[in-house]
């Protein structure tokens, strides 16, 4: 029977709320989209209502995320896709062809700059000059910075005549407001996904099957693992680590790095996943970072999206322009990529000491590349599995390290938990620790094995699921869905990706 | 076609003896040239040709057919 509070409780899942955007990890989310899906499928000749469809829900997607603000989002749109039209009609060597990149570069990260680091150069300013601004009270749009970038991409592509400017505008904001990667990446570029809307290709059951691998693993990565980490260990050492001894704080320290993989990369899988059900084809975001040989090869399988991003559009411009400083030119383009980097998930010291210590790594890398090269002959180790093994356990410590940094709230918890690891240690909670959280050890051993177990066996399991019949399919994400469900605690935690 | 007077520029600055390369190569395909040491080959080109790039031709330039490409055209001017 619905009574008046049914009706009013369930016409709130449609309205904004700002801690309460549609996760995809939610039911109330998934059962949406499956029904959009069914609707999609039912006009998939119709290219017209396909794309009016994704817009849409895509746009009714954002309003649930950042309420009002979501004409950010469609001044965002308008405003790059004007941008790429004037730059692509002006002739090249005009100066104003370069004047408008910049004024839409200026307006682009003014308004980044303006809700997401304002408070932050206020505390800076406070700091210095012992002044007393109050923080404003500024609502950072969720996703600002993901769409921003997206936009970016296709304006400085026009500008370097690498990209066409597209003529639709009802083109352009389906790539800008397209709600699978739209609040959390991966930064798709408008060269991957603008010719793939006139593709009409159609999704064959193999597809289908990768999609819904795709959506399932997600899932379980970021209910089974992540949320079950963060609430039951890693957030209790993070917030009074000196409650906890060495080896506990050390093992958090551990467990973040895994909950921030399987995090993200379970909400990239989602994502990946829902695209391909619709049709689309994202970038990847993650290639089994922990199998990384070097900090600059971590990077090339971390957040890809974002970090090829910053190569292709901050790193190589800085590098021409001090290229005539060789690797000390090198150097200084990377710290400033690396500050960036950290700076681009959030406006804290925490964040841009994180980006900081990986530029520092990837310079002192490069500095010693010929002293480590001679060294590795002189001890017999060069193309060598042992090195290799080595190379990965210090590129994966030296992650670890970085996250500690990523997570604290400030210095003096980093601080703290370092103190820990170093002054008590206390080996002795080792077998007690086994044997309390024997789940938790169970699913960080089982994410590392995932990450060096042979390419070969993944893709079975993937094979074995997108072969299954559909019905079988049905019942495994049915499955899944309900241990999901089961394993939510009362709080879903949020994908720690939102904030940036 | 490639040149192989700039092949040889590649070569040396990537410590190869040889590799075959196509003019669709991208600069990821041929081992070692990677974002780091690849202004090292700009760098010697540069020096090798006796001309100056531009930063934004050189952003354009999508793989080593374009890249001879631009050297020609330098060469050219």
């Amino acid at each position: 029977m619905f009574n008046s509070i049914d009706i009013d409780k369930l016409l709130n899942l449609f309205v904004f709320d700002p801690h309460d955007p549609l996760l995809f990890s939610t039911s109330f989310f998934l059962f949406f989209f499956f029904g959009l899906l069914i609707f999609y499928r039912l006009f998939a000749n119709n290219k017209n209502l396909r794309i009016f469809t994704i817009i849409v829900f895509s746009l009714f997607f954002y309003y649930k995320a950042a309420g009002a603000y979501f004409v950010i989002l469609i001044f965002s749109t308008f405003l790059n896709f004007y941008a790429g039209k004037i730059i692509g009609k002006i002739e090249v060597g005009n100066y104003k062809r370069q004047l408008v990149l910049v004024i839409t570069l200026l307006v682009n990260l003014g308004l980044l700059g303006y809700f997401k680091y304002t408070n932050f150069f206020l505390q800076i300013y406070n700091d210095l000059s012992s002044g007393n601004i109050q923080p404003l009270d500024i609502f950072l749009p969720i996703g600002i910075s993901f769409y921003t970038f997206k936009a970016l991409s296709y304006v400085i592509d026009i500008y370097l005549e690498t990209f066409e400017p597209i003529k639709s505008v009802r083109d352009f904001s389906l790539f800008m407001f397209f709600f699978p990667n739209l609040l959390i990446g991966p930064i798709d570029r408008a060269a991957n996904f603008i010719p793939q809307i006139d593709e009409d290709k159609g999704i064959t059951k193999e597809i289908i099957g990768k999609g819904l691998f795709l959506i399932m693993f997600g899932l379980l990565k970021k209910t089974l693992i992540a949320d079950y980490i963060s609430l039951n260990f890693v957030d209790r050492v993070f917030d009074s680590p000196l409650r906890f001894t060495g080896f506990e704080n050390l093992m958090a320290v551990y467990g973040y790095a895994i909950q921030l993989y399987c995090d993200f990369s379970g909400y990239t899988d989602m994502a990946l996943g829902i695209a391909m059900l619709l049709g689309f084809n994202l970038m990847d975001n993650f290639n089994w970072p922990y199998k990384a040989t070097s900090i600059a090869d971590f990077w090339r399988r971390w957040h890809i999206s974002m970090s090829s991003w910053l190569l292709d559009y901050l790193f190589r411009p800085l590098q021409m322009t001090f290229r005539n400083m060789r690797m000390f030119g090198n150097a200084l383009a990377l710290m400033i990529t690396f500050v960036a980097i950290g700076l681009w998930h959030g406006a804290s010291w925490m964040f841009l000491f994180f980006g900081a210590l990986h530029g520092f790594y990837v310079v002192v890398s490069i500095l010693t590349k010929n002293i480590k090269k001679k060294f590795f002959k002189a001890v017999k180790l060069e193309n060598t599995k042992l090195l290799i093994v080595i190379q990965i356990i210090i590129t994966f410590h030296l992650a670890v390290f970085s996250f500690l940094f990523f997570r604290s709230p400030d210095f003096t918890t980093a601080t703290s938990i370092l103190t820990q690891i170093f002054t008590s240690f206390h080996s002795e909670v080792i077998s007690q620790f086994v044997e309390g959280y024997s789940y938790i050890i169970f699913l960080m051993v089982f994410v590392m094995v995932l990450h060096y177990c042979p390419e070969g066996w993944r893709s079975k399991v993937e094979n074995l699921i997108s072969k299954t019949p559909l019905v079988g399919q049905a019942i495994l994400l049915a499955l899944v869905v309900w241990i999901a469900i089961q394993a939510k605690s009362a709080d879903l935690q949020p994908f720690l990706y939102f904030k940036f | 076609m490639i040149s192989e007077k700039l092949k040889k520029v590649i070569l040396s600055e990537l410590e190869l003896d040889d590799f075959p390369m196509e003019d669709n190569m991208t600069a990821s395909e041929v081992p070692n040239w990677d974002s780091l040491n690849h202004i090292n080959i700009i760098l010697a080109i540069e020096k090798e040709f006796r001309v100056k790039f531009k930063g934004a031709e050189i952003l354009k330039v999508k793989n080593i057919g374009e890249l001879q490409g631009l050297v020609d055209s330098k060469m050219a001017s």
